[in-house]
């Protein structure tokens, strides 16, 4: 029952396979055909023109993470959006007015972080 | 017959890799066989014809809350080499929650028959409308419930990360626009070996 | 027996590595002359040449820089972890090239014609972000660290209105698959109905999920050296960059697909035009707008980068969204 659409994966998976062939094979033959020639100046990150200096895997400014953790719940409101967009005609104004609480609600949390400046960048 | 060992292959490999991501030393590396797990779960929906929540576990979890994992593992000082710390301390915690998964599970099955009912409405249109179909009007409540969690994951998540203002000045579009030469240019003739004053 | 042999599973298997090869060659070649294109258009539009060398009219331009490439040392830096170095850039190039199997060339002409391929291309688009963290983390490299942060942000940030914008197109079309949804515009694109802010919205996402001019702050020359991609060298430099052109193209073929129409003619007379043909064209016109784009506009700074996708783009799309489901709702109704 299952298989008769698990058949229209097959080619995405075969695709995927071929896919990754090619670019493995591009950077194999590059570093076969290539020479190398390492040395300690070049092998160093780049910095402005002094010796590279402390570790460059610092602590980061917490906006970053809270960018991550809004997208996670705005996603979250497009995954419900999804089959709710697709199926609109068929649920009548229940549906509709289901999701527009469920929004309105969300709206308030925007608003909120708005106003609390968690949008801003500086 | 495929789709049967497909099965066996997704979930041989989504133990193994859930194995790893406990053993593992190094928290990136963690992480990565963490996100392996979420797509061989995903491969499992889609072995059970669960083609949008297949999808919706990769946009979510792969696309979105492990890229906050990620982020927030790569900028701890963690490089793998620091001791571990006992395994007795986290024991008891880790047989609690695993016990609790146990008993849901046993619960599933139990209750198995009654769930499979809810399922067979899906089985000939596509998953995603029917799901649509049921999500927004028959489990209005929980739907409900659910952005009242978001909502409050939100806020939550504000009130942990805002340090209040540091004094920053910010640019204001509005007044840069409505900012005009009349008001804020004045031309004065100056004669010469006098000032302006 | 052996009839049904041939038929059941040789001769799909057939059709599908013909069709698994054909998209690969016109993807790659799209991408090879995409740069040369917006060379050309970036000369053109700054009173230069472009290429002009090598062949007539430069035309062999993109095999001289894959041969250059190709035999360029790679350079890994001293403190890099070398896997994960080495296979960001190759994860790069495989997503850009996988989002490829569920495009509709044609009516009926795509590799896997699934259910869910809208679902597909927002899941492929939201793991390029993984590709380029990693590489700014892997290099352990101060500009690259900072730029991987500022570009895996800014896509994080601009495919929320994506995937509300999306979901403005889904409320019209009613299904999430691709040849539907382009069948869905028989009567009219989508561009010409309610949904052409969202077009222009899309557009400028586009822009910016692809890192490009005018937000392509990522690589901000002046300001990052090169962003994520400052330790790269040689082919597996090649493999961002590509990724990066096949993506533009790909952005295109979801602007063309979910607002241009597809593969249907401008208007029913011009039938006769192979539908392909139609869609290629509709995807030039985009890359050609990416390049204007690129040639006309000043680069954003990041914190208006920031402020307008989570406080314009943001909204409006969420405001259409209900705009759109009412106006169905009520059409519907009355």
């Amino acid at each position: 029952m299952a298989d008769s659409f698990l058949v229209d994966y097959a080619p995405i998976a075969v695709f995927m396979t071929i896919a990754t062939f090619v670019a493995l094979a591009a950077v194999a033959l590059s570093f076969l055909l290539a020479k190398h020639r390492p040395d300690k100046q070049k092998n160093a990150p780049y910095e402005c023109g002094f010796p590279p200096f402390g570790d460059a895997r610092a602590k980061f400014d917490v906006r970053f993470y809270l960018i991550a953790i809004l997208f996670i719940i705005f996603d979250l409101e497009i995954a419900f959006l999804f089959p709710w967009a697709i199926v609109l005609g068929d649920i009548g104004w229940l549906g509709f007015g289901s999701m527009m609480v469920f929004l309105g609600v969300l709206t308030v949390g925007f608003i909120y972080e708005w106003k609390k400046g968690a949008l801003e960048w500086d | 017959m495929i789709a049967g060992a497909m099965f066996y292959v997704f979930a041989l490999v989504l133990i193994a890799s859930a194995v790893a991501v406990v053993s593992v030393r190094q928290p990136v590396n963690a992480v990565l066989f963490l996100i392996l797990c979420f797509f061989n779960a995903a491969g499992l929906f889609l072995l059970l014809g669960a083609e949008f929540l297949a999808f919706i576990l990769l946009i979510v979890y792969v696309g979105a809350v492990a890229v906050l994992f990620l982020f927030v593992v790569m900028m701890l000082d963690v490089q793998g080499d620091a001791p571990r710390p006992p395994l007795k301390r986290f024991l008891p915690m880790s047989l609690g929650v695993g016990a609790v998964l146990l008993v849901q599970v046993v619960v599933m099955a139990v209750f198995w028959p009654q769930a499979q009912a809810v399922i067979s409405v899906a089985t000939d249109i596509e998953n995603t409308k029917a799901l649509g179909r049921v999500l927004y009007t028959d489990f209005i409540y929980p739907f409900q419930v659910s952005g009242l969690v978001l909502l409050t994951a939100m806020i939550g998540a504000i009130a942990l990360t805002q340090r209040g203002s540091r004094g920053t000045k910010r640019q204001n579009v509005q007044a840069q626009l409505d900012r005009r030469a009349e008001d804020v240019v004045s031309l004065h003739h100056v004669e010469s070996g006098k000032g302006i004053l | 027996m052996r009839d049904d042999l041939m038929t059941i599973y040789l001769l799909p298997l057939f059709w599908m590595l013909l069709g698994i090869g054909g998209i690969l060659g016109v993807v790659l070649g799209g991408t090879a002359y995409l740069t040369y294109a917006e060379r050309k258009v970036l000369g053109a539009i700054q009173l230069r040449k472009g290429p002009n060398v090598v062949g007539p009219f430069g035309l062999l331009q993109p095999m001289a820089d894959g041969l250059k490439v190709m035999f360029k040392e790679t350079i890994i830096p001293s403190g890099a972890n070398v896997g994960l170095f080495i296979a960001a850039p190759v994860f790069t190039f495989l997503l850009a090239l996988s989002a490829w199997a569920v495009i509709p060339f044609d009516a009926g002409l795509v590799l896997a014609n699934i259910n869910v391929g809208i679902l597909y291309l927002l899941a492929i688009s939201s793991l390029g972000v993984y590709a380029i963290i990693i590489a700014g983390w892997a290099s352990n490299s101060k500009y690259a660290l900072l730029g991987g942060l500022r570009s895996a942000a800014q896509m994080v940030s601009y495919e929320v209105s994506i995937g509300l914008i999306i979901v403005t197109v889904l409320l019209q079309a009613g299904t999430l698959n691709l040849s539907k949804i382009v069948e869905a515009q028989k009567d009219g694109w989508y561009i010409f109905s309610i949904l052409l802010p969202m077009a222009v919205l899309f557009f400028a996402s586009a822009l910016a999920e692809t890192n490009r001019s005018p937000f392509d702050l990522p690589e901000g020359e002046s300001e990052l050296v090169g962003g994520f991609n400052t330790e790269y060298s040689a082919m597996i430099f090649a493999m961002f960059f590509l990724g990066e052109y096949a993506n533009m193209i790909l952005m295109s073929a979801m602007m063309t697909v979910l607002f241009l129409g597809g593969w249907l003619p401008p208007l029913a007379a011009l039938g006769f035009v192979p539908g392909f043909v139609w869609f290629a064209m509709k995807i030039v016109l985009c890359l050609f707008v990416f390049l204007w784009v690129r040639g006309t506009l000043p680069r954003y700074r990041y914190d208006q980068l920031m402020r307008i996708g989570w406080k314009f783009f943001l909204p409006l799309s969420l405001l259409w969204v209900v705009v759109v489901a009412t106006v169905k709702m009520v059409g519907e109704a009355g």
